[in-house]
């Protein structure tokens, strides 16, 4: 690796990609432009929004009470309002006859005259709410006296309520359509209506309540205030909300001065009151609001940030015609790669950046000029701290490294940049999946999510801004930041990988035919299946089996059991897919499937190495079960417990959990999916990537652990031996040490002698260092032994092959290969 | 210098199954030569200087350039070579001088002696006035020459040629012929594709006919009038075409 090389490429992209002006402006001009710019609309539409006045029609008003006043000439009073302009937004509209005297009260003739309208609207208006609450009335009578009569309801009874509360639902229905015509044809955003002599009963009723007299108990009867608004019409709403708590502070109000005359104590109406203590200080609200906003907006730039620089430098070059002249350098792929990478991760690092300062700014110049208003909720907007900005910048690294490699391989598969930019909306959607995945409340860093490629760094960075400083996020810093640089160099290896294919570099434009890739499938078919047929196999069990999901549910409700639902899935969901695709599109059935016969060396070693390996990882999960994996579903402890049900037959048991699995399992993905995996000509890809489909199949995130680790031990058994029986072997073995253990495992511990190999706990038997110890020994005898044999030529020649096209060997011609058959 | 030997390459297309571009080809190439590769489009010229080039990797054969095997020393025959063709474009944001610099660093030249040789390159192909151009407001004589500077920038022992007048007019096409009969007289290993009679008779000291993937006569421009007995360059390449054409669909009829 020519580093200089590296750093030529770098420089000359860079300076590229900054002669372009287009994206100079797209990157660097466009965000200091775009986000002050909307921060101005937004704000002025807001401020014109929130400007205009609302109209409030009070019918009745003389019927109010004298005090406390609820009105002061056209608008409310502006005490009863938590924010006091408010109230100067809403303006009312009184049908009192206006006072003539004084000059503020002199409206302009078309202000009588849209007034009266108002008006006009508004009785019309009552009149409705009016009918409405006759017809309202008269149903309720109605089902009352009913329910009264008919204690036990039989269909014809109810059919015949139905029908007599028919004609009076229907008249309903058409007053309340007149209503709601009638209320959004006026101006009116809110109406209340004063029903007559409210104010005069509210006063008898305190006076009555103040003498203490006998009849101070009885109620007296008196229409509600109306108040009527729309809440589907933002405009009613906006208007309502604020009315509501007035009337309600106005409320009790009237209900503190009715106790004082009555001379109770105003606790009376709230004997608990509670005090509420907000421990939240205004920086840790901000912190919170950053710590949602943040780790969305880090991964959307650095992911629109990478993508576009990515498809110019790699299918863009490919257009202009320049990729050859870059091929025939003397830089190796590898460092054009590394060179390109660097480059697209400089921009998507300061797209982010560039992107969330000038949001920052923005916003916080925003928030203080916001003022009173719905801006002024946010209370105080200070900036992130120091720390946390640090520790933002930290974590973008190995995210534009990720989506960089990532943008890189999808924009080198590109056949042109049109293409390339089709493959930016997947790629986006996946992302902000697990984006939103990590807002959610409750979504929190913890030692399993901490490894996920994308959502790692996201969690960790929403709790370092939510509190800064915690000691708790900065644990998981180490794992995050080791594994997200992992994944960006897979992703990086991927795209070197791309570079390196000649179908990829010089793909040309072809036109898509079905019928013809059918027939071209078909006709060239090969003896085993190819590196695409295997990942589709794998896609379509996948695919059934979420598909089957459902299914299963039912049938499980329907009463089919549990073991049959299992049979049916491996039957059908594993092993026809490999089948049915192994018979159709290879030549070689019996070499794509492994079948032929090992050594009996092989199978003994199939067969006992399960039981070493089977202790080792039981007590592995159980330690990583306690610290790192979430609990086990419902579904799965159920499994678990019919397996260890002492009433099913052994034979059915192990029929359903070791046969069943090992025969469809092995077929499948030591059988077709390794086969075609195989054709990369690099064992440990093919092997650990059957191992890790393997694992991705069980789904649980524990199965799906040490299933990939099995799988690798199998797949290499696999190779070793080419041969499915062994691997079968293996696999039901291992599955049958773990039925025998839950259903015989307590009778093993029959007194406290052999406690330091086994002892009897809560899940069933354990096993102590005793026992792991012998397990691990003579595992790593088996494993070694296997790694360094080879069964018969075949494996041999691939080994050979395999290390031809690794190495750069001797130049000429016949130099002869270090020998490789056998022990080293 | 440049040693071919049953060189085959096969591409799968989804159309018609597995192509084989190359079949069994095999040439050689000595310092101070011209070596003319002739054939129509789609006789596999390109995948052949592809090849040597190490752009493409062969099905199997031997394709040794400057003493290293193109298959298993990349690197060390992309050091000692210089390829130009229609396909190896210049960079539209860089000037002239930038280009042939760049490629200079990435070859490893040390920055005095390369500021030296790019000084000559420029002298040499009349270059000077074009040195600040920005490659997209070069006109196509101009981009050829910044092309030729940047094949020879390294002064490699072997140059491959694809085409490399096609879409010239005359006088441009003329001036890349003469720097390539400077090379040859420099000393340089050169092997050059066309399917223009003139350039082959001009130029050529000797040339190989390809057509389908396979050589069907080689030698030096008099050998092979000799042989086939008949003068004209062009009707000789049509009769040994069309000859071979007529095998192959008696061969297709009979099968």
């Amino acid at each position: 690796m020519n580093w200089k090389n590296v750093k030529l490429i770098l420089l000359r992209e860079i300076r590229d990609q900054l002669r372009d002006r287009r994206t100079l402006f797209m990157v660097a001009i466009l965000p200091l432009l775009l986000y002050p710019a909307m921060g101005i609309g937004m704000v002025s539409m807001m401020t014109i929004f929130s400007e205009q006045s609302r109209t409030v029609v009070v019918l009745g008003t003389e019927h109010l009470p004298e005090q406390p006043k609820l009105l002061r000439g056209d608008r409310f009073v502006r005490n009863w309002f938590r924010i006091t302009t408010d109230a100067s937004k809403l303006h009312v509209v009184t049908d009192l006859a206006p006072k003539t005297s004084n000059a503020q009260n002199a409206d302009t003739n078309a202000d009588i005259k849209q007034r009266s309208a108002i008006l006009k609207s508004a009785r019309a208006i009552r009149k409705q709410v009016e009918a409405r609450d006759a017809l309202e009335q008269k149903l309720d009578t109605i089902r009352e006296r009913w329910q009264f009569e008919h204690k036990e309801r039989t269909k014809d009874e109810w059919r015949a309520l139905a029908k007599r509360m028919k004609p009076t639902e229907t008249r309903l229905e058409t007053v309340n359509e007149e209503l709601g015509k009638l209320f959004s044809s006026s101006d009116i955003q809110v109406l209340i209506i004063v029903p007559d002599e409210f104010g005069a009963n509210i006063e008898a009723l305190t006076l009555r309540l103040s003498k203490r007299d006998s009849e101070a108990a009885n109620e007296i009867e008196y229409q509600r205030l109306t108040i009527v608004q729309n809440s589907a019409d933002e405009k009613s709403m906006i208007a309502y909300r604020p009315i509501h708590e007035a009337i309600d502070e106005w409320e009790t109000k009237i209900l503190e001065e009715r106790l004082i005359s009555a001379k109770l104590p105003a606790s009376m109406t709230r004997p608990v009151n509670q005090h509420r203590v907000d421990l939240a200080k205004s920086d840790q609200l901000a912190a919170n609001l950053w710590s949602k906003l943040f780790p969305t907006l880090l991964v959307i730039m650095a992911v629109t940030g990478a993508f576009y620089p990515a498809v110019d430098l790699a299918a863009g070059e490919k257009e202009r015609g320049t990729m050859e002249t870059l091929l025939i350098c003397p830089a190796t792929r590898a460092e054009i790669v590394l060179g390109k990478f660097f480059t697209v991760m400089l921009f998507s690092f300061s797209t982010a950046l560039l992107n969330l300062g000038s949001m920052g700014f923005t916003g916080k110049y925003m928030a203080s000029i916001g003022g009173a208003g719905t801006l002024s909720k946010l209370g105080d907007l200070s900036f992130p701290p120091l720390q946390s900005l640090m520790w933002v910048i930290i974590l973008l690294i190995p995210l534009a490294a990720l989506f960089s490699a990532l943008c890189l391989s999808l924009a080198t598969f590109a056949r042109s940049s049109k293409e390339g930019q089709y493959y930016l909306t997947p790629l986006l959607m996946v992302t902000m999946g697990l984006t939103v995945f990590c807002l959610s409340p409750g979504v929190e860093i913890r030692p399993f999510y901490s490894v996920m490629p994308v959502v790692g760094p996201a969690l960790l960075l929403k709790e370092l801004l939510a509190s800064p400083g915690s000691t708790k996020a900065l644990i998981y810093a180490i794992p995050v930041l080791i594994t997200s640089v992992g994944y960006s160099l897979l992703a990086l290896w991927w795209a070197i990988d791309q570079f390196n294919r000649e179908d990829v570099l010089f793909r040309e434009a072809e036109r898509f035919d079905p019928g013809l890739w059918i027939r071209h499938l078909l006709r060239d078919k090969e003896s085993t299946p190819s590196f695409a047929e295997a990942g589709f196999c794998f896609g379509l069990i996948m695919f059934m089996q979420f598909g089957a999901m459902r299914f299963f549910k039912e049938a499980f409700d329907r009463g089919l059991g549990m073991d049959k639902i299992l049979l049916i899935q491996q039957l059908v969901i594993i092993a026809t897919p490999a089948l049915l695709m192994g018979l159709i599109l290879t030549t070689n059935f019996r070499r794509t499937l492994r079948l032929y016969l090992p050594s009996w060396r092989m199978l003994g070693v199939a067969a006992l190495l399960p039981c070493m390996l089977h202790p080792l990882t039981l007590e592995m999960m159980a330690v990583l079960q306690k610290w790192f994996f979430l609990p086990l579903p419902e579904s799965m402890t159920k499994q678990l417990a019919t397996m260890a049900n002492p009433d099913r037959p052994l034979w059915m048991v192990l029929l359903v959990f070791a046969a069943a699995p090992a025969l469809c399992e092995e077929i499948a993905f030591r059988g077709f999916i390794l086969s075609g995996f195989s054709r990369s000509k690099r064992v440990w890809l093919a092997v650990g990537l059957s191992a890790l489909t393997f694992g991705i199949m069980h789904m649980i995130p524990q199965q799906v652990f040490y299933a990939s680790l099995l799988g690798l031990v199998i797949g290499l058994i696999a190779v070793r031996s080419n041969s499915l029986l062994p691997c079968i072997l293996f696999h039901f073995v291992f599955n049958s040490l773990d039925v025998m253990r839950r259903r015989f495992g307590d009778s093993l511990v029959v007194d406290g002698t052999r406690d330091w190999l086994f002892t009897l706990e809560e899940g069933g038997l354990r096993f102590q260092w005793g026992a792991l110890t012998i397990c691990a020994l003579v595992a790593i005898v088996l494993l070694r032994w296997l790694i360094n044999h080879s069964a018969n030529p075949t494996t041999a020649v691939t080994r050979l092959t395999d290390h031809a096209t690794d190495r750069t060997a001797d130049v000429l011609p016949g130099a002869t290969e270090k020998p490789s058959v056998g022990a080293h | 210098m440049i040693h071919v030997e049953n060189l085959t390459k096969s591409f799968a297309d989804l159309r018609r199954g597995s192509v084989p571009a190359l079949d069994g080809v095999s040439f050689d190439v000595y310092p101070g030569e011209i070596f003319g590769l002739l054939g129509p489009n789609g006789a596999g010229k390109t995948t052949c200087l592809r090849i040597l080039s190490t752009v493409l990797k062969p099905t199997s054969g031997i394709a040794t350039v400057a003493g290293y095997e193109a298959s298993t020393h990349p690197a060390e025959v992309r050091a000692r070579i210089g390829f130009m063709s229609g396909n190896t474009g210049i960079y539209d944001r860089m000037t002239a001088w930038e280009m042939v610099e760049y490629f200079g660093r990435l070859y490893g030249i040390e920055e005095k002696a390369l500021q030296a040789r790019l000084h000559d390159i420029f002298t040499t192909l009349q270059m000077h006035d074009i040195k600040d151009t920005l490659g997209s407001k070069m006109s196509t004589g101009m981009k050829q020459k910044v092309s030729i500077a940047r094949t020879i920038v390294h002064d490699p022992p072997v140059l491959i040629f694809d085409e490399p007048t096609s879409g010239l007019d005359v006088l441009v096409a003329r001036a890349v012929l003469k720097a390539i009969e400077a090379l040859r007289d420099e000393g340089k290993c050169i092997i050059f594709s066309t399917h223009i009679m003139r350039e082959v008779e001009k130029l050529c000291d000797r040339i190989a006919i390809i057509h389908h993937g396979r050589i069907l006569a080689a030698g030096t421009v008099p050998e092979l009038e000799t042989v086939y007995d008949e003068p004209d360059m062009e009707e000789l390449f049509f009769d040994l075409i069309s000859r071979h054409d007529a095998a192959l669909a008696a061969a297709a009829e009979s099968a």
